[in-house]
């Protein structure tokens, strides 16, 4: 069961974004070429995180993205869902539109199974903010904190 | 985030063995039939399941397949991880020789791993009697009521 590099680069993007957007706002060409993205691809990505409520379109010639709420506010899970086409592990539990109608779903002995599945890693990543990523990336040693990311 | 068709259909299929089984072995064009699935298919999933050790073969005419286990000794986990391969969200190596950077690295400490051990303690955490138990309840709650 594997997350798509969907999810995966809208997470690496939104630290990313939350780290070099400061009080202003980051680009996206400049976001593609730190996460090595192609911005075609990370264009896509922000239309979803920007439907979501996840960030914040700055228009104008210097314009791009900033965070449209507080990093401590935002979840894995919130980014997931929003770029994740299928956020589950079989179509039968998925939500909304993308679910898909199975005749055995009464009678079905592993539903129970998947769905604990969905539960649990909704769980997990309902519990990691992406602040607690943005912490995270710096080390302590010996009382000085040591910048772990450049 | 898909579970593959061999996962969803191979846990399917030993539950049907473990439910129709008295001690004798049962036929993969049974399991076909009963859960309209392909019997090509079934013979990768079961060719699988007997290399992992969850399933002896009884060869001939009358053939079929019996598990090597009480059911109730059966982990889901040990049965997906025969189907699947890793339960992991991401793949283990990373992409093209690439070194994973602070950022990657951060993710994968506190997000990518704990959801890996949080599916890895479920999938443990049940055992195929537990599967077919839930079926027994299910097909109890829907048999027709005879009223006297």
């Amino acid at each position: 069961m594997k997350i798509s590099t969907r999810g995966r680069y809208a997470i690496e993007a939104v630290i990313d974004l939350a780290i070099f957007s400061g009080n202003d706002h980051e680009s996206l060409h400049n976001i593609a070429k730190r996460r090595k993205i192609s911005e075609n691809y990370l264009e896509q990505i922000f239309i979803d995180l920007r439907r979501n409520g996840i960030v914040k379109s700055i228009r104008g010639a210097h314009g791009g993205y900033v965070l449209a709420r507080d990093a401590g506010k935002i979840t894995c899970g919130d980014i997931i869902r929003s770029t994740e086409k299928k956020f589950s592990p079989v179509d039968c539990i998925a939500e909304g539109k993308n679910r898909k109608d199975c005749s055995r779903f009464e009678l079905c002995p592993t539903r129970m199974l998947w769905e604990k599945m969905r539960d649990s890693i909704n769980e997990v990543a309902d519990s990691v903010t992406v602040n607690e990523l943005l912490e995270n990336l710096y080390e302590k040693k010996d009382d000085k904190q040591i910048e772990y990311y450049i | 985030m898909k579970v593959s068709t061999k996962g969803r259909y191979g846990l399917r299929a030993l539950v049907d063995l473990a439910f129709n089984s008295t001690g004798e072995h049962i036929s993969l064009n049974s399991i076909a039939e009963r859960q309209e699935i392909s019997v090509n298919y079934l013979e990768q999933v079961f060719s699988l399941l007997r290399k992992a050790g969850i399933v002896n073969s009884v060869k001939g005419a009358q053939g079929g397949y019996v598990l090597s286990k009480e059911p109730s000794d059966i982990k889901v986990g040990m049965i997906l991880r025969a189907l699947e391969g890793s339960l992991s969200v991401i793949d283990a190596k990373p992409v093209a020789g690439e070194m994973e950077d602070g950022i990657q690295k951060s993710i994968r400490r506190m997000l990518w791993e704990k959801i890996d051990d949080k599916i890895n303690d479920l999938v443990d955490g049940i055992t195929l009697e537990d599967l077919v138990s839930e079926y027994r309840k299910m097909i109890g709650d829907s048999a027709p009521m005879y009223n006297i």
